[in-house]
């Protein structure tokens, strides 16, 4: 949408209740959105370079629920 | 353990179950909130089951919030079209900063350990005008004092 669209929350409860939200969209936005890359053979190297984390930051938050989640993973490193 | 002791465990497993559903790392208040309407048999669901607030309802008034919240800064919910992330079964969300204030504020509402039932919870859970689970409820049209009141109502004569 165009920037003039884009509301800007003037009550303190909404824009603080805007972070909340955004945090918890991001969060789950990570997690499928790396699932996703990792089904489709990105490396962890890749993932943590596009996500501008460290590849052991990203392996510690994602290695144990894609492998449960039964993704082939591919080598570390 | 006391049957109170049990009970909040089987709260804090359920509200887990939900956290980690959401792909949330942390319970928050608004995970108790669900658990405790699921969890029958106590004057605490079937205050929020009068209210029109059963585990779906409570459900349906989170999402609501959740859509509402980041509409405010310009983001629909409905512009993703990833597919949802496969939870954890093996994860085991600690507790939050909402749900150990809500948990503080339940045992706080009663007249010590001896005193505290599931109601006392649910009313530490409502027991503030800021955060998620205010805001789901007055998006869902809820009197968030009367259901107090409600749930206050229940506590004389010792009933579970």
């Amino acid at each position: 949408m165009p920037a003039e669209e884009v509301p800007h929350p003037q009550d303190p409860a909404d824009a603080l209740a805007a972070v909340v939200a955004l945090r918890r969209l991001a969060d789950r936005l990570e997690d499928a959105a790396v699932e996703q890359a990792m089904r489709e053979g990105w490396s962890w190297p890749e993932v943590a370079e596009a996500l501008g984390v460290t590849r052991q930051a990203v392996h510690k938050k994602h290695a144990k629920r894609l492998i449960a989640a039964g993704v082939t993973l591919r080598r570390r490193s | 353990m006391s049957t109170i002791d049990h009970y909040i465990q089987a709260i804090l497993i359920e509200a887990g179950a939900e956290a980690r559903e959401e792909g949330a790392a942390l319970i928050e208040a608004h995970h108790l909130l669900l658990a405790l309407a699921a969890h029958e048999g106590t004057a605490a669901q079937r205050v929020l089951t009068a209210a029109g607030l059963g585990p779906r309802a409570v459900r349906d008034a989170l999402d609501r919030e959740f859509e509402h919240s980041l509409s405010a800064a310009g983001v629909s919910l409905a512009a993703f079209d990833l597919p949802r992330a496969t939870p954890d079964p093996k994860d085991t969300p600690k507790i939050g900063a909402s749900a150990r204030l809500a948990l503080e504020r339940g045992f706080g509402a009663a007249k010590g350990k001896r005193d505290l039932r599931p109601a006392h919870l649910l009313l530490g859970v409502l027991d503030t005008e800021i955060g998620t689970v205010p805001r789901a409820l007055a998006l869902a049209g809820v009197d968030r004092a009367e259901l107090m009141a409600r749930v206050r109502d229940t506590l004389p004569g010792e009933a579970w």
